[in-house]
């Protein structure tokens, strides 16, 4: 989660197999005052596989169900077996479903209602998933 | 979709609240709910610290924007804002018009709805809701007064409360494990599948949990405490 802290954009990638929701989010994240971020997207999990494994990803914004996948549970540990390890947060039109009370347990981050994004909300998004919660002396080299 | 009126009293949403994030939406949402565009909460802690909005464990979705002005990232003990938390432990609603706030006044609108909260320790606490044009009355300000402690109740005993909070979770003590044996955040977030975020939220909630400031702390707290062998 360097890319904010140098000073380059934030490489957020989209995974959604529904095209419109690329440009809806694209709308939104300009309403984002404090955001910098590089939007990128593809439409399956398999394009999403090879892109984390490509390097470069700082974030991913995860559809619930991309066809022909079920859900998160099925998805986002795919992103995990590649190597991913930074923020995924799965975003939906529905996220009511008892299993979203499990979605750490599945290697996600975060669950968001799609009708619940704002400018407000992905600046939250952005300070809490690049802010490092960890003091110095909590650094590595303190091992 | 969030529908409050629903979900904070009836609970699904409040019972599934699991990290900051979910606190921000449910906080989001009830400011939403009764017209108001932002919300904060954080700590009231004395008249020489203000009420700090900035703060790592406060939470908001106001612009940054209004924080720019070094003058302006706390709202001090001057604020009428401050200065009503010092007095009434009651909710309100504050007409900006007649008393200005100088950081809340970034709003543009003259409404500010202010909750006190109380955790069961004794700390205190503040919602605020502004930007919205309606002033709510009696009955709205009692519902508001009652979504906010009824979130906040769990945002207390999820995430808030860790410090008095004895015993690791299986993920915890799994990760202080993977820790003891050398592995970096990253690594352990390899391991487990999980983002290195999640990763050093849990080392964070250990750090409070035993008191203590750092990774070999951690271990050495965890071997005594026989946590881990």
């Amino acid at each position: 989660m360097s890319s904010q802290q140098d000073g380059t954009l934030l490489k957020v990638l989209l995974v959604d197999d529904d095209p419109a929701e690329h440009v809806l989010l694209k709308r939104k994240l300009k309403t984002a005052e404090d955001a910098s971020i590089d939007l990128e997207y593809v439409s399956d999990i398999g394009g999403a596989v090879e892109r984390v494994k490509a390097g470069g990803v700082d974030m991913v914004f995860l559809d619930n169900r991309l066809v022909p996948n079920n859900d998160f549970r099925e998805t986002a540990p795919q992103l995990r077996s590649a190597g991913f390890i930074g923020p995924i947060g799965i975003i939906s039109s529905d996220i009511s479903g008892r299993y979203f009370e499990k979605f750490r347990e599945f290697g996600v981050d975060f669950k968001i209602g799609k009708d619940e994004i704002d400018g407000t909300v992905i600046n939250f998004i952005l300070k809490e998933y690049t802010l490092d919660q960890l003091s110095e002396t909590c650094s590595e080299d303190f091992l | 979709m969030l529908v409050t009126e629903t979900v904070l009293h009836l609970g699904p949403e409040l019972e599934r609240a699991v990290n900051r994030m979910d606190f921000f939406r449910l906080f989001k949402s009830l400011a939403g709910s009764h017209g108001f565009s932002y919300f904060g909460v954080t700590e009231v802690v004395s008249d020489e610290q203000g009420i700090n909005l900035q703060h790592v464990h406060a939470l908001h979705n106001l612009p940054a924007s209004w924080f720019e002005d070094p003058k302006l990232q706390v709202i001090d003990a001057r604020d009428p804002v401050f200065v009503r938390l010092q007095q009434s432990s009651a909710p309100c609603v504050m007409d900006l018009g007649q008393t200005p706030s100088e950081v809340l006044g970034c709003s543009g609108s003259d409404t500010v709805v202010i909750v006190p909260l109380h955790a069961a320790t004794g700390k205190r606490y503040c919602l605020i809701l502004v930007g919205g044009d309606a002033k709510p009355d009696h009955q709205a300000l009692a519902l508001i007064a009652l979504d906010a402690a009824l979130i906040f109740q769990r945002y207390f005993e999820v995430i808030l409360s860790l410090d008095s909070i004895s015993g690791l979770s299986d993920r915890e003590i799994q990760i202080v494990r993977w820790t003891s044996e050398g592995k970096t955040s990253a690594e352990i977030a390899i391991i487990l599948g999980l983002s290195e975020h999640t990763v050093n939220s849990y080392i964070a909630a250990v750090l409070r949990k035993l008191h203590v400031v750092n990774r070999a702390q951690m271990v050495a707290s965890a071997i005594r405490s026989g946590l881990i062998t």
